[in-house]
């Protein structure tokens, strides 16, 4: 039985404001679950949690041993490198909950997600302008920020500073970091609509 | 072994290199004085070897007046039909017998690069922490052949990497290519980055070595009128093209833990090409 155009027209204006409630208390939890999701799986990253040590963290096997990641990027003690990535990541919002009527009846939800570019931009070299560490992570990080750390601290203390040659075997491994993530979870946050 | 993708960048960004920085930022100086007798253990014993104060002069003729001659101390002068060779890149001159001093290049007045480039295959913390440089100019004689000298620039290939593009076999070959910027001031420093900032989206000809304008002694191959667009026009193919870059430098903190009072910055190439593998 079909039902009289009129109703179908009601039904289709009323329905939108009617669902609105509880699609958005749906759509929040799942929401929360994939965000607090992504976090975890970002806070258990390996690297994460090598940095995350400090400088008395253990030797990193992405180094040789040689040294841990925190100090090889060359952060100060007291430093927090991942508090702004998470600060971004817990700043996702649901920014529009609009309705949905391009086909049937429905909502849609604008989420106000990341770029992995804009992770890159808050998360500095500490010895250069304009780099990032997390894109070095991806691509690459010289030993440079180890280097001149060391150099720093040996200058003040009058320890012996140790050579280029003796950080050579700390080679840092590229590792699929942020970019991976952001392309990851971006792909599951836009099948929210 | 025959000549590969590799080796074919490898030049073509080198020339390019120079070349837009000259162009672009006229990074070069007009200079003058004399050339000074220096040994070279790794040049023939036949030669005698007259060096400037400065490193490398400026060969491509359209940015202005290039060596071209030597004038001895008593008014003779000396070309290529002497059997005068240019080393260009060391900023001398060779020639088969002594000559009257004092030497002095002709023109009087002419061009030297404020950027010296080098290729290498060195790590960032070699270049930055470890090497030892000459600064630009000796002001009491010349300066030794082979030493490095800033400022300067250092060119690398981190790596290269072949993506599907269509069907037949074509590839999208991405290069990120890298430049060490050593200044002698912070000016210098960023406009050496600032330049290269605006490269993207430039287009560079793939140039083959043989088409490298240099020799072994550092003359140019052909005649003295070389300019790089003259020889970029004469290949055809697929350019490479600068897809992004990125500039960077060393904090001032970072800074005061060289040993060397240098300025810092890095650039960061991604260059693609459309092309076949083995071509």
């Amino acid at each position: 039985m079909r039902l009289p155009a009129d109703v179908q027209a009601a039904i289709k204006k009323q329905l939108p404001k009617l669902i609105k409630r509880p699609f958005r208390r749906d759509v929040d939890k799942r929401f929360k679950s994939l965000k607090d999701k992504m976090i975890k799986e970002f806070l258990n990253h390996r690297i994460t949690k090598e940095i995350q040590e400090g400088p008395q963290g253990s030797a990193s096997g992405s180094l040789n041993g040689v040294t841990n990641l925190f100090a090889f990027i060359g952060f100060d003690d007291g430093d927090d490198p991942i508090a702004p990535i998470l600060t971004i990541f817990e700043n996702i919002k649901i920014t529009q909950d609009t309705e949905y009527i391009q086909k049937g009846v429905g909502r849609k939800y604008k989420i106000d997600f990341p770029t992995a570019q804009e992770i890159f931009d808050v998360t500095p070299m500490p010895w250069a302008i304009g780099r990032s560490w997390a894109q070095g992570i991806e691509v690459g990080i010289s030993g440079l920020g180890y280097l001149l750390r060391k150099k720093a601290k040996g200058s003040r203390s009058g320890v012996a500073i140790q050579s280029s040659k003796q950080v050579r075997s700390a080679k840092f491994k590229n590792t699929k970091y942020i970019s991976a993530l952001i392309n990851k979870y971006k792909k599951r946050f836009d099948k929210l609509k | 072994m025959i000549e590969q993708f590799q080796h074919k960048f490898t030049n073509s960004f080198m020339l390019w290199f120079d070349n837009f920085l000259m162009t672009k930022g006229q990074a070069y100086e007009s200079v003058s004085g004399e050339l000074y007798p220096v040994l070279d253990e790794r040049a023939d014993s036949d030669y005698s070897i007259y060096a400037s104060s400065f490193k490398e002069w400026v060969y491509d003729s359209s940015m202005g007046d290039i060596v071209t001659g030597v004038i001895d101390g008593s008014g003779n002068t000396y070309g290529r039909n002497d059997g005068i060779i240019f080393d260009y890149n060391n900023g001398r001159t060779l020639s088969t017998g002594a000559l009257i001093e004092p030497v002095t290049p002709l023109p009087a007045t002419y061009l030297k690069k404020e950027f010296n480039i080098y290729f290498t295959n060195d790590d960032e913390d070699d270049l930055i922490v470890d090497r030892k440089y000459e600064f630009g100019v000796n002001d009491t004689g010349a300066i030794a052949p082979y030493d490095l000298v800033v400022p300067a620039v250092f060119l690398s290939v981190n790596g290269v990497n072949n993506d599907p593009l269509a069907f037949g076999g074509e590839q999208e070959t991405k290069v990120t290519a890298k430049a060490v910027v050593l200044a002698e001031h912070p000016f210098q420093l960023d406009g050496v980055l600032s330049i290269f900032a605006d490269s993207q989206d430039e287009v560079f000809k793939s140039i083959p070595m043989s088409g490298h304008p240099i020799d072994e002694n550092g003359d140019l191959k052909g005649a003295l009128d070389y300019t790089y667009t003259g020889l970029a026009s004469e290949y055809e193919g697929k350019p490479f093209y600068i897809n992004n870059v990125t500039t960077s430098k060393l904090t001032q903190r970072a800074l005061k833990e060289l040993t060397n009072e240098l300025y810092v910055g890095f650039i960061d190439f991604d260059i693609q090409v459309h092309r076949f593998r083995f071509s």
